[in-house]
This record gives C-alpha cells, structure tokens and sequence, in this order.
C-alpha cells in the first residue's frame, strides 16, 4: 500500500467543519471547567463544613468515573426521565462537569499555598471577605495555577475525541466517516494524530506564555 | 483608646496570655518588651481581631473586637505593620497602599494612588513606587508595608515586631521612619526586640513575662530603679544589653 495524502483533499472542508466543533467545544469546555472550578476550589476551601463536604463529593464522583460512562449516562440515560439535550450541549457541559473535577482541585492547591500571612493583612485592613477572595486569593491563585490548569486543558482536548461516540462528528468523529467512505484508515488517521498533536502543542506553548507573562514580577531576590 | 481587661488567650494546653489588663491612649507610644514566646504578637493579633480571645475584652475606641459586626469598625482604627512584611505579591507598592482605601473607604482610585504615592514618598520609596514586592529589598518592603497600614489613617498603628526580619542596616531605615511617627503624635503599639529604640520613642513600656503583664511603667522609671526592682525585668535587660 502506498501512503497517498492527495487522496484527502476533497475531504478537507469536511474535516475541517469537525475542528471547528473540536474548537468549539473544547473553548467552551475551558471556560465552564474554569468556572466550576473556582467555585468548587472556592468552596473546598471555605470554613464552611457542608460548602466543603459538597465539593468534595462532586471532585470524588468526577474524578473516579470514565468520562465516556458520564457522557453516556448525560446523553442516553437522562432522556429516560425527560430530560433531553443536544449531543453538543451534552459533550460541552460534561466536558466541563469533568474537566471542573480537576481544575477545582487545582485551584484549591493554588489557594492553599498562598501565604497566610498575605491573607490576615488583606483582613485587618478591613476589606470584606468577597473583595479579598477576588482581590488577593483569586489572583495570586490563578497564577500559580496555570500551567497545572494548562495541562488540565489539553487532556480536557483529548478528551473530547470521546463527544464522538455520541453522535457529534467533531474532528475525530469526522475522521472516522471520512476513514469509512475513504477505506484509507492510515492516512486518515495519521492527519489526525497530526492534528491533535498540533492542537494540544500550541495550546501549551500559549499556556508556557501566560504563564511567563502573569509571573513576569515573581522572580524572587531581585533588588 | 483601646482598652484591654482580662484577656486571656490559649492554643490548645499553652495559655499564652493570662489576664492581661492595658489601656493605650491617643498620642501614646506603647512598647511591649518581653522574651520570645512571652505573648507579645499574639497580644497585638488579639487587637487586631486575628486571634480570637478565650475571655475579657477589647475595645478599639469602644468597639469591641469580639464582635464581628464592631470588629470592622474596630480594624478600620487600627493599622498593622508585620514582621515578614505580608505584601500583596502581585500588586505594585503604589497598589499595595491604595488597596484598603480603595475598597474599605471608597476613595477614587485615582486619588488613592496620588496619595499613595505621596506616601512612598516620604518614606523614600518614591523611585520604587510602581515595583513589585520581589523586586524590593527587605527594608523597602517594610516601607511599604508602613505605608500601606498608614493609608488607612488609623487612629493607632500596631507594629508587629517589624524589624526582625532585617539586617541592621535596613532595620535602621525602618526605624527613623518610625521615630519620624512618633514625632508627628501618631499613637503606637510597638511590640520589639529593639530595646534602645523603644527607649527611645517609646512613653510607656508593657512587659510581658509568661503571658501577664508584669510592667507597664512610663519608659524612664521601667528602665530606672524602679523597673530594676522587679527581677524579671532586671534579668531581661541585663540579658539583651549584653546580646
């Protein structure tokens, strides 16, 4: 057999229009297993005892079941007791829903390390709890937080290969068709390796790069 | 004035402040001497409401500490000043010190940092005022920490044994600036180990030994005949003269 790319041409719009959605709900993804996450970090390190119990339930459930068991269970199982949602809702919110299982447990590391003393300085100069939570815990946090968060996101990347199996023809969905209509497995296959290896290798040279500029004043012992 | 009765204060088994009576008015300088582990910085975040009292009470000008809703009022009066500086890592001096005014008293931003820089000035920081934390060296750091419990204008300014974290030489920038506050009448609660300086700006000393205040006598009749008198001080003194 002879590996022949050109034979592809004609079929990439088609897996293009499967990036695009590949795009779509991994940035989507991001961004709800980013929320969920600072709540659930927050709650997890709140005095309060039932707030903390809760997000650590929600991290456990998460953290210790297949995402393809949640997503079927989201897709198949809820329309069982009425509740219907579209295969893209479905692959973003449990992407997210996942993915918020370990950013929470990120963030909840990142607000444990901050200093205590930075904190008790924040209270006696009389700012409320909530304005020192986003003022000085959130974002010193997050700093400290972004390449673990980064590495986070690129598994949540390669996850969402797995929305395929639910009827959502993102890139690997796509590649699948194409590879069916094709009978050109190998080199459909390998355009997709590509592809996500070049999507999850900038994704974490734009995280090196955030990190560096959200620490640009870190270095310690600079006068 | 804030007035302190009967506090007392443990950690599980260790009683750290046994009855503890001190009144500091307007205008005073109060120096809290003592050896290590005799109850001093756990005296001061008792004032400030970071520790929480097992009994007695504390009021700053009549609210009292133990109150959550008086406890705000309470630190709006009080600055703090602490040993390992607690600067806001990701902030610039100049945001460091209009951060509470900014929040707590609603002063527009850019009035706060005009005179927070105004501040940073007279501390000598005026050429550091926009670096951040790691790029200041341990007494610029304290300056600004100065700075920053000062932008509150507090009534009473408590100092957290805020030298020992420096060597000599930054110590001393630290403390002229503080000498310069004592001039200017700013009320002080100075918990140090800078003996000669509490002598020297200080209108009162407290001593703490094993968690009771054992002294609390105007500066020059503590380091008199009449502070000699009581043993403890006497060894103290002679001990940390000879340091």
């Amino acid at each position: 057999m002879k590996f022949d790319l050109s034979i592809l041409a004609k079929h990439i719009p088609f897996l293009l229009e499967g990036a695009w959605l590949t795009l779509q709900a991994c940035a989507l993804a991001v961004i709800g297993s980013l929320v969920l996450g600072l709540v659930v970090g927050a709650m997890r390190t709140s005095a309060s005892p039932l707030l903390n119990r809760l997000a650590a339930i929600y991290i456990d459930i998460f953290r210790n079941i297949p995402f393809i068991v949640q997503l079927f269970f989201f897709y198949y199982g809820l329309p069982e007791i009425g509740i219907y949602i579209d295969a893209f809702t479905t692959g973003v919110v449990a992407l997210s829903i996942a993915g918020g299982a370990f950013t929470s447990d990120v963030i909840r590391s990142g607000i444990l390390a901050i200093d205590p003393g930075v904190i008790e300085a924040a209270q006696v100069s009389g700012l409320r709890k909530i304005t020192i939570f986003r003022k000085i815990i959130l974002p010193i946090a997050l700093r400290a937080s972004v390449r673990p968060l980064g590495s986070v996101f690129i598994n949540l990347i390669l996850t969402s290969s797995i929305l395929s199996t639910i009827t959502l023809n993102e890139l690997t969905g796509s590649a699948k068709i194409v590879a069916s209509n094709t009978f050109r497995p190998f080199e459909v296959y390998f355009v997709l390796l590509v592809a996500y290896a070049a999507l999850t290798y900038s994704v974490s040279i734009l995280i090196g790069m955030l990190h560096r500029y959200l620490n640009r004043h870190q270095e310690e012992g600079a006068v | 004035m804030i007035s302190i009765t009967g506090l007392r204060k443990s950690f599980g088994a260790a009683t750290v402040l046994n009855g503890i009576d001190l009144e500091i008015r307007q205008g005073e300088v109060v120096s809290v001497l003592g050896s290590s582990g005799s109850g001093k910085s756990t005296l001061i975040r008792c004032i400030n409401g970071l520790e929480k009292i097992d009994a007695g009470k504390i009021t700053v000008d009549g609210f009292d500490v133990s109150k959550p809703r008086e406890l705000s009022e309470a630190r709006k009066r009080s600055g703090t000043v602490f040993q390992l500086f607690n600067l806001y890592p990701h902030m610039t001096a100049v945001q460091n010190v209009a951060l509470a005014p900014i929040e707590v008293l609603k002063v527009p931003r850019k009035q706060a940092e005009a005179e927070a820089r105004e501040l940073l000035h007279s501390v000598g920081l005026t050429e550091r005022a926009d670096a951040y934390p790691s790029q200041l060296s341990g007494g610029q750091r304290q300056r600004v920490g100065i700075c920053r419990a000062l932008a509150m204008k507090p009534s009473y300014l408590l100092l957290d044994e805020v030298t020992s974290a420096l060597d000599p030489e930054m110590t001393s920038e630290v403390l002229s600036i503080l000498a310069a506050l004592a001039k200017t009448g700013t009320t002080m609660v100075f918990v140090t180990h800078e003996i000669e300086f509490a002598r020297s700006i200080s209108s009162r000393i407290a001593f703490l030994d094993k968690g009771q205040l054992i002294a609390d006598l105007p500066t020059e009749e503590f380091f008199s005949a009449t502070g000699m008198a009581l043993p403890r001080v006497a060894q103290f003194l002679s001990k940390m003269r000879k340091d």
